[in-house]
């Protein structure tokens, strides 16, 4: 009897102990969750910029593997949607890098154009990482779409790693596909990255996402969202406001998802072009 | 102010130099052939300062000698400071300031007679620009003179009409009175006899009256013409007053000017009568009309400033009076703003003033400049300059602060006493100052002594004169028994010292002509570094033909002068400066070659044309590579310096040898240093002129960044590590070997293509490349 009132004790014991530490953990990633927040740019930032903007962002947990960035340097303003291998606190812990060397490059070199960063941006991550190509190593890294976009001139450079991005111009959605290689080593050896350059129209709307949305399983069967769908999605939302285009695209997501859990981070930015 | 640049035109041999600066460090050195004109351009620069020039120095042609000089203006109020008295042209003050140097031209007259002008092509057309203004002014103020005096003649010729006309119709009134006259007499007479002849005289006179009063008003009427005509003439005599006051001035003023040039004419005239007369006796009677001559001549010039004065005045009156001031206002206002002093500098006054601040221009002459064994203190004193060592005594004598005064010292142990000192503290001094030996432990001293002639000189018995010792360890010789070496090396000292103690001393330019002719190899050298030490405060321009006298590293220094053949009867002097010392002859630059050597263009390495200098190995290997790969330019010839501090000896050494050439350089800190080095020292701070020959790979702080980092890892490196820096940042970090990394990849370019490389990579070596391309076929 004294040994089941003991084991008991000690169960109870174990099982306080327990939620102590869950909770300790989940303060913590709570906390590091508000630094992840700050880290990304203001609203204020985006809305002087792209007075018309949406950014719809749902961590798959408290912190996310997910991140968007937008620097602004005189007429050119230079943004990003990146998704960081993994999510949670590993994906996180890369989003925090990947957002300050970013930071980095802009403020170092002056009118690099988007290929260039992002040629960068690697060498950094590889460094940070000790990536040789050596093929025993974690293949970490992150995929992303980065834009200049040149106000006065209304040109968008786009550099793309495994990311593509849409623009949709009345009822036409282009898509400008990324080179076909992540920020960071991957099996072959590393390419340079292209630079696209589009003539941009006013209003033309312009997407930038990860692939949490389309890779969501959902619906009655039970499937991926896919990007078929998704494009034809945005098309149909493209001329509303960019309140309702988000508020659609949640609830649309939510609808889709149903009784699923949430498979990965989500994260879409619209702009509309002024 | 410094001199910076000068123009000789018409100068013995030399035509026309074209502006030539002076090295940046104020060592000019001019290399020639005998007889090239090295001497000449000594020479026209002591005469612009000094304004003396002799017969032989005109060309046979006769065109007359212009030296031009332009000095830096270093502050900005340095020009207004000196001509405050008056104004310049607008524009000419902003001129100067944004040259930052001031230009001044000696023109000389037939009579060798000089004048010293401020010049500089801008300003010079502001000048013109006003003197324009000026007369047109003034030719507006003679026409309107020359309106009102034909409106008064004018008036005068109809007044004269007028009362002309007046005049006939009183003579016809006296006619048609004395007609009523003698009808009233006829019908006294006749009528009383007659009275049909009476009824008809009758009716005559009636109708001679009326004539009578026909004629009175038409009298009446002119009359009042003539009045009204008159007064006219009075006001217009008024007004024409003073254009006539003007009018009389200016033919005055003229008169005395064509009196001037008469007797300026006839002056000239007895002058070279003078020169050439045969006797003694017809030299007096020419001197003696000369006199007169002259005296009338100084007459007239003192007249010429009055009458100009005066017609200047009355010109101004009679033009203020013409627009409508009263005569009383216009007198006084011409008188307060004395038309008479021109308010405004000419050329020539803006140039007398200036030349006044320019550094003191002298020639050192190795002969008459030695320092003798001993000299007259009389000959000192009195100024006695064609005394052998004059030069060398006075200066020593303003070295050592010694006047007058200290020799009137009567107690002749307190003088020797104050020389002995005097001797200690020179000695010190001298030291001091010259570093440089004479063989190797043999340092020289300077001493004088004040002695008296004994009766062994009759004629000079008692007279005072200084006595000059040279000493070393050894020996206290006189000047004379050293060796010619040494007493130049003093008397150089000497002429150094006296000008920069001077209380007034305002720059110098030394104009030496083959300096330390009689000068060991090594002492030559010596020379070099005297300028060195003095360059400061003594600007020095020396022609040489001593290897000895010219320093490798700084062949930037030179001025090549050569004698231009055109035919048998014509040559002419040209001037090559750093820069283009490729086109002066061999013969001409054998001082630079005999300094280096032999020609390394008789060797296959460097070519005449197509030579690109480059930093170091690794810029070699790299660039030989990039060639290789681009296939262009068909030739090339990279030459690597053995380190990015010795471009500037390669470029020195290629101008001496007068090969084509081209230079590379990085954007490091040292790359940049070398750029901007090559821009003072070679291309006289023109950004053009060094664009045209050297390249600065524009954001690129080493070779190696011209890789992207992609193709840096892949080609060089062989490695796939992140590298966030620069290559040449990666390359430095990690220690590794810039030469082994890049002869590696020189070797590993057999196979490859340019086109193996990305964009970025290809971007940048095609840009360099292209930048090589242009510059070389320019």
């Amino acid at each position: 009897m004294v040994k089941r009132e003991e084991l008991r004790e000690e169960m109870e014991r174990q099982r306080d102990e327990i939620t102590r530490q869950r909770n300790e953990i989940i303060e913590s990633i709570q906390y590091a969750s508000l630094i992840q927040t700050s880290l990304l740019p203001q609203k204020k930032l985006i809305d002087k910029v792209f007075p018309r903007n949406f950014v719809l962002y749902l961590p798959k947990n408290i912190v996310s593997g997910d991140f968007y960035w937008m620097v602004s340097r005189g007429r050119k303003a230079y943004f990003a949607v990146a998704d960081c291998t993994g999510h949670g606190v590993p994906g996180a812990l890369m989003s925090i890098l990947g957002i300050s060397f970013l930071n980095e490059i802009v403020t170092m070199h002056d009118n690099l154009p988007a290929n260039r960063i992002l040629n960068l941006l690697r060498e950094m991550v590889m460094k940070a990482l000790h990536q040789t190509g050596d093929s025993t190593e974690a293949l970490d890294g992150m995929d992303i779409s980065l834009c200049i976009y040149d106000q006065e001139k209304m040109i968008l450079q786009y550099a793309g790693a495994n990311h593509p991005i849409y623009i949709i111009r009345g009822e036409v959605v282009i898509e400008y596909k990324p080179d076909r290689m992540p920020i960071g080593v991957s099996g072959i050896e590393e390419q340079p990255f292209t630079n696209q350059y589009v003539e941009l129209k006013k209003n033309d709307t312009l997407y930038l996402f990860t692939d949490g949305y389309v890779d969501q399983f959902g619906g009655s069967e039970g499937k991926k969202f896919k990007f078929d769908p998704f494009r034809t999605l945005l098309l149909k939302i493209a001329r509303l406001p960019m309140k309702s285009q988000k508020k659609i695209l949640l609830e649309t997501f939510e609808k889709w998802k149903g009784e699923f859990i949430q498979v990965d981070d989500i994260l879409v930015m619209g702009i509309k072009i002024p | 102010m410094k001199l910076l640049a000068f123009r000789i035109r018409n100068f013995r041999s030399i035509i026309d130099t074209g502006w030539h600066s002076l090295s940046s460090d104020d060592i000019t050195g001019l290399i020639g052939q005998n007889e090239s004109g090295k001497t000449s351009i000594l020479e026209a620069l002591s005469s612009f300062y000094d304004g003396k020039i002799s017969e032989d120095t005109l060309r046979s042609d006769l065109s007359m000698p212009v030296v031009s000089c332009l000095f830096s203006v270093d502050d900005d109020n340095e020009i207004t400071d000196i001509l405050k008295e008056k104004l310049l042209p607008a524009g000419v003050i902003e001129q100067i300031r944004t040259d930052k140097s001031v230009s001044l031209e000696r023109e000389w007259n037939e009579d060798l007679s000089s004048r010293i002008l401020l010049g500089g092509e801008k300003v010079v057309a502001l000048f013109n620009k006003h003197d324009e203004g000026v007369i047109a002014k003034n030719d507006r103020i003679e026409e309107a003179i020359n309106r009102i005096l034909q409106k008064k003649k004018d008036v005068i010729a109809s007044f004269q009409q007028a009362e002309n006309e007046r005049l006939g119709i009183e003579t016809r009134l006296n006619d048609a009175k004395a007609t009523v006259n003698e009808i009233s007499r006829s019908l006294k007479v006749k009528g009383k006899k007659d009275a049909e002849e009476k009824k008809k005289l009758q009716n005559q006179l009636a109708a001679a009256k009326n004539k009578v009063n026909e004629i009175k008003n038409l009298l009446n009427e002119k009359s009042q013409e003539v009045q009204k005509l008159n007064k006219a003439v009075q006001t217009v005599a008024g007004e024409a007053r003073y254009a006539e006051m003007s009018k009389e001035a200016w033919r005055e003023f003229e008169e005395i000017q064509r009196e001037q040039n008469e007797v300026f004419g006839r002056l000239t005239n007895l002058q070279r009568l003078y020169d050439h007369a045969l006797s003694e006796k017809e030299r007096r009677a020419i001197q003696l009309e000369m006199d007169g001559v002259n005296d009338r001549y100084m007459k007239l010039l003192k007249e010429y400033e009055q009458t100009r004065e005066r017609a200047i005045k009355r010109r101004l009156l009679a033009y203020k009076i013409l627009e409508g001031l009263p005569p009383a206002a216009a007198e006084k206002e011409t008188e307060r703003e004395k038309p008479h002093i021109n308010p405004f500098y000419t050329r020539l006054e803006a140039g007398s003033l200036i030349v006044e601040h320019i550094p003191e221009f002298v020639m050192f002459e190795d002969f008459s400049s030695l320092l003798p064994n001993r000299i007259d203190l009389d000959d000192i004193l009195n100024g006695n300059a064609a005394i052998e060592g004059y030069k060398a005594a006075r200066n020593f004598l303003e070295v050592a602060g010694l006047n007058e005064a200290f020799f009137r010292e009567s107690n002749s142990r307190i003088l020797k006493q104050k020389i002995e000192k005097l001797n200690r503290d020179l000695t010190l001094d001298f030291q001091d100052f010259w570093q440089q030996r004479i063989g190797r432990h043999n340092k020289i001293t300077i001493n004088f002594e004040l002695e008296h002639y004994d009766n062994t000189h009759p004629d000079k018995s008692g007279f005072p004169y200084l006595e000059f010792w040279v000493k070393d360890r050894q020996e206290r010789l006189y000047p004379k028994q050293r060796s010619r070496g040494v007493r130049w090396f003093l008397s150089f000292y000497l002429e150094l010292k006296a000008a920069i103690s001077r209380k007034d001393f305002k720059g110098k330019v030394l104009l030496i002509d083959e300096p330390g002719l009689s000068l060991h190899a090594r002492a030559q050298e010596d020379v070099l570094k005297v300028f060195e030490h003095i360059k400061d405060k003594v600007q020095v321009i020396y022609t040489t033909h001593s290897p000895h006298l010219i320093d490798i590293k700084k062949l930037y220094r030179l001025l090549a002068v050569q004698r231009n053949i055109h035919d048998d009867e014509n040559s002419e002097t040209v001037v090559f400066d750093a820069k283009s010392l490729t086109s002066a002859s061999a013969d001409t630059l054998s001082p630079i070659y005999t300094l280096m050597g032999s020609r390394l263009s008789e060797q296959q390495f460097i070519q005449k044309k197509n030579n690109i200098i480059l930093e170091d190995l690794t810029n070699y290997y790299y660039f030989s590579a990039f060639h290789a790969l681009l296939g262009y330019p068909p030739e090339a010839f990279f030459l690597p310096a053995t380190d990015v501090s010795n471009v500037q000896t390669l470029v020195n050494l290629l101008m001496g040898w007068g090969l084509d050439f081209i230079v590379v350089t990085d954007e490091s800190p040292e790359g940049l240093k070398t750029y901007q080095d090559l821009k003072k020292n070679v291309y006289g701070n023109n950004d053009n002129k060094i664009r045209e020959k050297v390249i600065l790979m524009d954001g690129f702080q080493g070779v190696e960044d011209l890789f992207s980092t992609l193709d840096f890892k892949k080609h060089v490196l062989h490695q796939r590590i992140g590298i966030p820096e620069s290559n040449s940042d990666f390359v430095r970090d990690n220690k590794l070997s810039r030469t082994l990394l890049a002869s590696d990849f020189l070797k590993s370019i057999q196979e490859m293509k340019i086109t193996d490389f990305d964009e970025e990579t290809r971007e940048n070596i095609e840009n360099v490349f292209q930048a090589i391309v242009e510059r070389l076929q320019a």
